[in-house]
């Protein structure tokens, strides 16, 4: 790390702390390639003030890049307990203005406008078993969850599981090898959609699924599940969770106008959700594509496709039809008997396609 | 002084002359179709149809009379429900007529939903302080005798129902109606009034002439017949089966079969017969042949020579017979129209084309009903002339018509009319 950028201001006589209401200046320390095309970039302040944030939390930067001032949201990837600088991680983005600006011009010595920390991506004080759930670069801000529980020694029983495209995309993969072995409460699991670059790897590949976190986290139900990556990746991992009986207030995502997400990271997901299937409304000549994850009745509905429906949790029966072909996943709460199901109706309301669907409807 | 009646309808009771047929005006007047329906179908007990209707849970199914309409359905305990078909949000009718399936019952109108017990389990958008506990389907009064459902849609149902009850509990236990099937069901609608329907059931004075099919396994003198009409043939043969009546009776009684006549008809208010009937020729059933259409015997029937229980109700005739059972019950649709839905019954295991062939189960009553239905309509068209006048019960044949029509007129009295 080069220091004489700071020669003057390492050694306060205390610790005089970042105020976000006067400081707003930071300068860059160190730049770090953490894959290919992610880096880490960390900052200091230049009168040598320190950081007290929570892991998690991010600060909103201003760039002036040329002539014009981009602002941008950057999750904090390193940890609380190291409080003379912070460090957030950053993927180049095709396209995206900001990421490949950051990476291209971003040097130590240079100084950056910076309001923060900000958000509340932070772990509940009385939660006491979690999953921390990433997505491509959405690892930031549970890596600086992860960095300040090996910090301050506190055993936490910890599921770390990190998706990304490829192993050679799994950021900070070393150190999470790492402190895997070192927090004996900690489990990782890492799950590259395809093993491109490095067909030696050993683990599974494809994406999060209600089987796969069923058996690489069959406790989920007990834990405190906080998430961040692309939108499409959180929307999976939300509706995940709630079927395996994560209850809604022990579930946390980083909202979206956070950090995390540059501009086409959302537009091209890093990681798709899971499998879609064709679904077809025979007496409407309709045919439209439903998500394994998502109910028939609710993109039937975003579809214009016409069913009738009431309570949309399998209660009422309203919109009870007859499967064709095809095979569904049925969650009701007694709104269809045994032998409607044997004759082949089922609820839409509450069921997902397991393979491509025809609907009497 | 000044007579005043209870009711437009009081004159007309007080016109009708014992041992004669109701004055016209009793069987065609719409304000007397509407009395009759309070009274007869509100305040007394009614059969409205039977557990094997709704054989398995989820079954319901939906019987109107007059303005009212009952579901019966089977709930997941295994118990009959009978509760009014009325939401409870604003009064739409849940179930369409019919049979059907259901898992809940569901509101066509706003999805109200509710449990098979009536309780209200979902109503959308009445906002989350919403006391559904108040709001279920309002439930009938109802009792199931032996596998037939009485309902009675007043709060204060008669209570000599329990004779009924009490007689025919015995009676019908050895054919285990409650798991019977329905093999074949008929609705008829006569052009008549339904009086004229339970009167033309309660004498078989019409029937030598008009009913061949039935006479083969009916006898017709068992309901009445005047010496002096019969060849001295004939005299001796119905004093033989006279006879034979006194003795047939003893012994099904001797062997635990209750045979002998019943009758609550008058100075009552639940109205009711019931009789072990022997069946003629071959004496099994009531079929063109008189043997057995089914060979699977009805509940733990083991014997196809234990005649013919039968049993009057005011809106209802049943035949329970070794190997089926053919069950009637009527509902006034209008002063001239009467649905008249009749169910052959066999065991539940029965299978069709193997235990029992349909046609010969269903024959003789098909044809007997349409029958009936066409001397009905045919009685119905002459009171409505105003050449119509009450006409005398034969004291023979049809003593029972005499006993119908004076319980009508108390029951009419006892009601207010």
């Amino acid at each position: 790390m080069d220091t004489n950028a700071m020669q003057t201001s390492l050694a306060p006589q205390r610790a005089e702390f970042w105020d976000s209401e006067r400081d707003d200046t930071l300068v860059c320390l160190d730049v770090h390639q953490e894959t290919h095309d992610v880096k880490s970039f960390t900052f200091a302040s230049p009168a040598g003030k320190h950081f007290a944030f929570q892991a998690g939390q991010y600060f909103l930067f201003d760039f002036a890049m040329g002539a014009e001032t981009e602002s941008r949201c950057y999750s904090i990837s390193s940890s609380p307990q190291r409080t003379n600088a912070f460090t957030v991680t950053v993927k180049r983005v095709a396209n995206g203005k900001v990421s490949n600006w950051l990476h291209d011009n971003m040097a130590v010595g240079t100084t950056v406008k910076a309001q923060g920390p900000l958000g509340h991506f932070v772990r509940p004080s009385t939660a006491r078993k979690f999953l921390l759930l990433s997505g491509g670069s959405g690892i930031t801000p549970v890596m600086s969850i992860l960095r300040d529980c090996g910090d301050t020694c506190r055993p936490t029983d910890i599921v770390f599981m990190h998706a990304a495209r490829t192993p050679r995309d799994l950021i900070f993969r070393e150190e999470l090898s790492n402190l895997a072995v070192r927090m004996k409460t900690v489990r990782l699991h890492f799950l590259p959609e395809v093993v491109t670059g490095e067909p030696s790897w050993s683990g599974l590949t494809g994406r999060i699924s209600a089987e796969f976190m069923k058996l690489a986290v069959p406790d989920i139900a007990g834990r405190t599940v906080m998430c961040c990556g692309p939108a499409p990746f959180m929307a999976a991992a939300r509706t995940i969770a709630g079927d395996l009986g994560v209850p809604s207030s022990s579930y946390i995502e980083e909202s979206f106008d956070a950090a995390v997400i540059d501009e086409n990271e959302i537009a091209a997901p890093e990681v798709p959700i899971g499998k879609v299937y064709q679904v077809e409304f025979s007496k409407q000549a309709r045919k439209i594509e439903v998500a394994d994850e998502q109910t028939i009745l609710s993109c039937a509905k975003k579809a214009g496709v016409r069913i009738p429906s009431s309570c949309a949790n399998g209660v009422c029966g309203t919109c009870k039809s007859k499967l064709v072909s095809g095979s569904v996943d049925m969650k009701h709460n007694g709104g269809i008997r045994q032998r409607e199901i044997d004759a082949g109706l089922f609820l839409p309301c509450c069921s997902k396609p397991l393979s491509d669907l025809v609907i009497e409807r | 002084m000044l007579q005043t009646f209870a009711s437009s309808i009081s004159s007309l009771l007080d016109s009708r002359a014992d041992g004669h047929s109701l004055p016209a005006g009793l069987y065609i007047r719409d304000d007397v179709f509407e009395a009759d329906l309070d009274v007869f179908f509100r305040k007394h007990w009614i059969c409205i149809g039977l557990d094997c209707d709704v054989p398995e849970p989820g079954d319901a199914t939906v019987v109107d009379i007059g303005n009212s309409s009952l579901i019966i359905l089977r709930d997941d305990d295994n118990q009959i429900r009978v509760v009014h078909n009325v939401c409870r949000h604003r009064g739409a009718r849940i179930l369409d007529a019919g049979s059907t399936v259901i898992s809940k019952l569901v509101c066509p109108y706003h999805q109200w939903t509710y449990e098979l017990d009536g309780t209200l389990a979902h109503a959308p958008h009445m906002g989350i302080d919403f006391d559904k506990s108040c709001k279920s389907l309002r439930p009938v009064n109802f009792k199931s005798i032996g596998g037939l459902i009485y309902a009675c849609l007043s709060d204060n149902p008669p209570e000599d129902i329990d004779r009924l009850e009490q007689v025919m509990t015995e009676r019908l236990a050895p054919y285990d109606i409650r798991n019977a099937k329905v093999a074949h069901q008929t609705d008829v609608i006569e052009n008549g009034n339904w009086k004229l329907t339970m009167e033309n059931n309660r004498e078989c004075y019409h029937c030598s002439a008009n009913h061949p099919e039935l006479c083969v396994s009916f006898v017709d003198l068992d309901f009445g017949f005047d010496p002096e009409a019969l060849s001295p043939e004939d005299l001796e043969e119905a004093r033989q089966h006279e006879a034979l009546y006194a003795e047939r009776t003893r012994s099904w009684e001797a062997d635990g079969f209750p045979s002998a006549a019943v009758e609550q008809l008058v100075d009552c208010a639940t109205n009711f017969r019931t009789q072990r009937l022997i069946i003629a020729g071959a004496g099994e059933s009531q079929t063109p042949d008189a043997t057995a259409a089914c060979s699977k015997l009805l509940g733990s029937m083991t014997r196809k020579d234990l005649g013919d229980t039968h049993l009057w109700g005011h809106n209802s005739w049943n035949h329970f017979m070794g190997d089926h059972a053919v069950v009637s019950i009527v509902i006034p649709l209008s002063a001239g129209k009467t649905l008249v839905r009749t169910k052959w019954l066999v065991h539940k295991d029965a299978i069709e084309g193997v235990d029992y062939d349909l046609q010969k189960l269903t024959d003789v009553w098909i044809a007997t009903t349409d029958q009936d239905s066409e001397l009905v309509g045919r009685a119905h068209a002459g009171a409505l002339d105003p050449a119509y006048l009450p006409g005398p019960y034969s004291r023979f044949s049809e003593t029972t018509l005499d006993k119908f029509a004076t319980w009508y007129i108390d029951r009419m009295r006892a009601n207010g009319y």
